[in-house]
């Protein structure tokens, strides 16, 4: 007799975790793509309308697919698709909605219990915003040479980044994200996992909660997210090209003009006999 | 307030004229509808470092000469990629928030050179940048450029998302939207005649769109379920440590001469632009 | 030689209280034509997901026995070994394709097994599954029966020995389904694989298969030849599988002592011999159909409507369609797939607009008028039910058209409605949860809790088994007093000719055919052209006798007599 018996999830619920987040919230972010963002003056409100979507299924499967799901689903639906792709600039958002998400579904023991399951939400979501509002800020502190020395910059930027801040979390953050939550969680709870074939979250499967090695990974993630952010908003001021070729001669560049148009006659000219023989 | 009632007005847009049914449309003709133009021939590789170069030099560079040139290529091949107008709208609102409203504002209230021509050049990289990846990711056939992609040595996972999502997507799409015409059918949403009235109707609209994903998540746990049962029967999870079938899978894109005269007259223009800005 | 041996295979899903398959035991030789067939909820599907690995290896869960697949024990390979043995396609296919382009998706696996020669193999597939020519197509260009051969194609680009479908038919229609069944005899025949097909339609598996295999509560009743199962007429209704309608009126006439000595029947070539002795008795069937003269239910005049496609010219759906539906009709809409069915009954809802055209809902133009103004009047029951359930429990899900139009004592009305479509005691479940069946009674009461005067119903018995298909068509007489017009989109052409007073016939944008059952199955050009496939036992009755109009045992027996 043989006995095939598995208590935490297996590599292929994983998987199937992961499809369907990034499913669901690609779709989400399709749609939320296709609403403009909004930008007064400096302050830019970074509404994840839907982040509901993965906050919900990283508390009742495994956080960790959840949340890499949900970031991929951003990624490829609404970037890739659309033709939105920013470039390094989105590594961020995909870390920390990965760090967000991931850090909420670790939080939640029991997700019947509601009162665990808002407090995850909101610090998710709180998460999320919080090191998006750091990279901002640190992005006009190196943007700006002397950013202590200008009078009144930093507490206008502080306030300005605050106000948003705190404008996402208790405005959109409840509304799209604490009440969905909310409400979706006991819902789906005991209803879900069976489709999927799955054990419903409880002591036994959940993963422990948030340790040392959770906050250290967070962090390093976060650090990785801000760099890249920076270097992709910054790197004018890293990098002196204009300086450089206004030094090179006009030869030069007479140079490379020569080189392509005898690199697009040769080509023309290969590819037309290619196309000759191809023909015969 | 202002993000209020821009935000009112363009969701009764989105959900009142733009019917799902014609999002759908959008999205699939920009994803698939487009599969026979010169880009989506190109080699992915190739692509990818055009996009390098189009989508990050101009960040470095203050020329307008060059600018300007980058601009008109990027122009063009947006022409050839043949992308949907709806991606161009979401292209041009993009534009017009960052930098746009200042660039027309500045023009209209006597604003001069001084002023005009530092907007100028900062548009004009916002807008080479995007167009240049509405290009290549709204160009190339998505399997196209998973692989390129990969090639690069972005995580197989990645490239699996990208092919799966526009699979997934038509269908997706088509369940929402039948689950909205659900809500539709059944539900008695608020008079929306006076002000008051639309706001809310827009409030409900929100909570319809919300409630929708209970039954989304669970429909789509349904699918995803028999998707990975038929993904490890064909062998994913198998050829995702298979090195072999990397190397088979690459094996079938080939650079042709058409994709080098792409690069050569991309040069060309290039540094026809600077040599201009070195004669005039 | 057997090619699959199983011994004493118990299994039992996780969490589960009682095992799923009992003590199995069972050879199946190398290239039959097997049809597995049972009560829903029997093990059928585990069954078959035994043979390929998924369980044990995938869905975990309590496995005891022994079961060799080609030769391979299945405990001791993994998935990958076994995927290139036995081929699955799912009874929701449209899941199990995962690439975007059909020749793609065909040699995916290959591919993933790092085959060099992928690509001739997908192709080789295809073209084994009748899609040559369709290789750059994108999977949402094709149709479903198209998209099922694809499924197919992509389990036979493997080359297994073995290709097990799980109700191949289920949702296709007749054309489409024929055409299956055709690859399958072929890949049987000539390839010399071994099929293992579950189905409830007994015509198919008398036409089809070699081999019959009961099962019942999870253990395995019989495997026989399958003109000997498919007489074993009584066995077979216990287990609410209706054999096929030539059997089961040669077996009733055998009870009422005539054909004695014959076998009985299972194909309508059988059944020329064994009915030849006897005579049309010259009887007509009657259905009171009285050409209504009521007043207008739905008026569509002059509609067009095209839908936008991805590329080139907009894909047109109607044009210049004019109908009327009178109050008091039942009417069956009939067409294959994508004919404009779907289309026609969203159009009536309001939940799609005509371009040009205008449709009159009980003499109001609703060209201006919302959507949910007009469900008190007019309402839509999804071809699939799990797009209906939108709350939690369908308690609340009938409750809640009511509820938002704050309908007085909406919560007596929902325990009415409850108690009549039995589902009292499921009234707390999500509507997903339930059974083929259950789902649908559901969808139906959803359909008519704001007592709409008229009911259209999208495709009401697909995915169901016969006896959950008596159960609703039952239910539909059942709600005569509530919705006095009804209309039925189906490819299901007993329900047509059992029900039906008025059939439609919808191809290529119009309406090619209007009147009653003998209007429409008499007319052969129309039979052909449309690709209509009348009931089995209606054939039958004009093989022995062109004069024979009969759709259902009852009228064919009282229409045919020994002389």
């Amino acid at each position: 007799m043989e006995l095939v018996k598995k208590h935490t999830s297996t590599q292929s619920q994983k998987l199937m975790v992961f499809v369907l987040t990034m499913a669901l919230y690609g779709l989400a972010t399709l749609f939320t793509e296709l609403i403009p963002k909004f930008q007064v003056g400096v302050v830019e409100f970074s509404v994840e309308f839907f982040l509901f979507i993965p906050l919900t299924l990283a508390m009742l499967f495994d956080p960790l697919s959840a949340a890499l799901g949900a970031a991929t689903g951003e990624l490829v639906f609404s970037e890739i698709m659309l033709g939105q792709f920013g470039g390094l600039g989105e590594l961020e958002k995909f870390l920390t909605v990965t760090i967000g998400v991931y850090i909420a579904g670790r939080m939640v023991r029991n997700p019947k219990n509601r009162k665990m399951v808002g407090i995850a939400a909101i610090t998710g979501t709180a998460l999320q915003l919080l090191m998006g509002t750091i990279v901002d800020i640190l992005k006009v502190q190196f943007a700006v040479e002397d950013f202590e020395a200008v009078a009144g910059l930093p507490e206008s930027v502080f306030a300005t980044e605050g106000f948003a801040f705190l404008n996402d979390l208790l405005f959109s953050g409840i509304l799209f994200c604490l009440l969905p939550t909310l409400f979706l969680v006991p819902k789906l709870y005991g209803k879900i996992e069976p489709l999927l074939g799955m054990r419903p979250r409880d002591e036994k499967t959940w993963l422990g909660g948030i340790n040392i090695k959770v906050i250290m990974g967070a962090i390093i993630a976060f650090a990785v997210a801000a760099g890249a952010e920076l270097l992709a908003s910054s790197g004018t001021s890293l990098i002196e090209w204009e300086a450089e070729w206004a030094e090179s001669g006009t030869a030069l560049v007479v140079g490379m003009v020569v080189a392509a148009v005898i690199a697009v006659i040769t080509l023309v000219v290969l590819k037309c006999k290619a196309g000759k023989e191809k023909a015969q | 307030m202002r993000e209020m009632k821009i935000k009112k007005k363009l969701s009764e847009n989105i959900l009142d004229k733009f019917s799902i049914d014609f999002l759908r449309n959008q999205v699939l003709k920009n994803a698939y509808g487009n599969d026979d133009t010169v880009i989506a021939r190109l080699d992915p590789r190739i692509l990818l470092v055009w996009y390098l170069f189009i989508g990050l030099v101009p960040w470095f560079v203050n020329n307008l000469w060059f600018l300007i040139a980058c601009f008109l290529l990027v122009l063009v091949t947006t022409k050839l990629a043949r992308v949907a107008g709806l991606v161009l709208l979401l292209f041009a609102i993009g534009v017009f928030t960052q930098t746009g409203y200042l660039l027309i504002v500045s023009f209209f209230f006597g604003g001069n050179t001084s002023t005009i021509i530092p907007l100028l050049i900062l548009t004009l990289k916002v807008a080479t940048c995007s167009l240049a990846s509405i290009t290549v990711f709204s160009g190339l056939d998505p399997d196209r450029l998973s692989n390129g992609l990969m090639w690069y040595g972005c995580p197989e996972r990645l490239s699996f998302s990208i092919s799966y999502a526009y699979r997934v997507l038509p269908m997706l799409m088509e369940e929402f939207q039948n689950i909205l015409l659900s809500f539709r059918m059944r539900g008695n949403p608020p008079a929306h005649e006076t002000f008051w009235g639309k706001v809310k109707y827009l409030f409900y609209q929100t909570k319809i769109v919300m409630h929708a994903f209970y039954p989304l998540m669970l429909n789509t746990a349904k699918r995803s379920r028999t998707t990975v049962e038929a993904l490890e029967i064909k062998g994913y999870r198998y050829a995702a440590v298979n090195k072999n079938v990397k190397k088979i899978k690459l094996s079938s894109m080939k650079i042709t001469y058409n994709d080098l005269l792409f690069l050569a007259v991309s040069f060309l223009w290039i540094s026809l632009s600077i040599l201009a800005s070195k004669i005039f | 030689m057997n090619i699959i041996e199983i011994e004493n295979l118990t299994y039992s899903y996780p969490a589960a209280k009682s095992p799923i398959l009992k003590n199995i035991s069972l050879q199946i030789e190398k290239g039959d034509f097997l049809a597995v067939v049972g009560n829903n909820g029997c093990g059928k599907s585990t069954f078959c997901k035994a043979l390929n690995g998924l369980i044990p290896h995938f869905i975990t869960g309590d496995f005891e026995g022994k079961v060799t697949v080609g030769g391979l024990d299945t405990l001791k390979s993994d998935v990958g070994t076994l995927a290139c043995k036995v081929g699955y396609v799912y009874q929701d296919f449209e899941n199990q394709i995962v690439r975007p382009t059909v020749l793609d998706d065909a040699s995916y696996a290959c591919l993933n097994y790092a085959m060099p020669d992928y690509m001739e193999r997908g192709k080789e597939a295809l073209s084994l599954c009748g899609l040559e020519g369709r290789e750059d197509d994108y999977i949402w260009q094709l149709s479903g029966g198209q998209t099922h051969l694809l499924a197919l194609a992509g389990a036979v680009s493997l080359r297994p020995d073995i290709l097990i479908l799980d109700e191949p038919i289920a949702q296709l229609d007749p054309g489409h389904a024929d055409k299956i069944y055709g690859v399958l005899r072929e890949l049987n025949e000539k390839q010399g694989k071994t099929i293992i097909v579950i189905e409830h339609h007994t015509e198919y598996i008398a036409d089809y298969c070699k081999h019959v295999m009961l099962m019942k509560d999870g253990k395995i009743a019989w495997k026989l030849p399958t003109n000997e199962a498919l007489c074993r007429v009584e066995e077979l209704q216990s287990c609410n599988i209706f054999p096929p309608q030539i059997t089961t009126a040669a077996y009733r006439m055998k009870q009422n002592g005539c054909l004695k000595d014959q076998p009985l029947p299972t194909t309508i070539e059988e059944g020329s011999t064994a009915f030849q002795a006897l005579r049309y008795s010259g009887f007509k069937p009657l259905k009171n159909i009285s050409k209504s003269c009521a007043e207008s239910a739905v008026q569509f005049r002059d509609v067009s409507l095209s839908y936008r496609s991805v590329k080139g010219d907009n894909r047109i759906v109607f044009d210049h369609l004019d109908l009327e539906i009178r109050k008091g009709e039942k009417i069956a809409l009939i067409g294959s797939n994508g004919a404009g069915k779907s289309t026609l009954m969203k159009l009536m809802v309001g939940l799609l607009k005509p371009e040009t055209g205008d449709i009159f809902l009980e003499g109001e133009n609703i060209r201006n008028k919302k959507t949910e103004n007009l469900s008190r009047k007019i309402s839509l029951v999804y071809q699939n039910p799990e797009e209906m359930f939108i709350k939690d429990s369908i308690k609340a899900d009938i409750s809640y058209a009511m509820q938002v139009r704050r309908m007085e004592n909406f919560q007596e009305r929902t325990d009415r409605l409850l108690d009549r479509f039995h589902l009292t005691e499921l009234k707390d479940r999500d509507g997903r949860l339930l059974s083929g069946g259950q789902m649908r009674r559901a969808s139906l009461a959803i359909g008519i809790a704001l007592n709409p005067g008229i009911l259209l119903l999208d495709e009401p018995t697909a995915n169901l088994d016969i006896a959950t298909r008596k159960e609703i068509m039952r239910t539909l007489t059942d709600i005569k007093d509530i919705t006095e017009t009804v209309m039925i989109a189906t490819h299901d052409m007993q329900l047509v000719c059992e029900w039906a007073e008025r059939i439609l016939v919808l191809y290529q944008g119009k309406v090619v055919a209007d009147g009653t059952r003998d209007d429409i199955f008499g007319n052969s050009s129309i039979v052909e052209t449309v690709g209509i496939r009348p009931p089995e036992i209606f054939s039958m009755g004009q093989v022995l006798d062109k004069k024979a109009f009969c759709y259902t045992v009852d009228e064919f027996l009282q229409s045919f007599e020994e002389a």
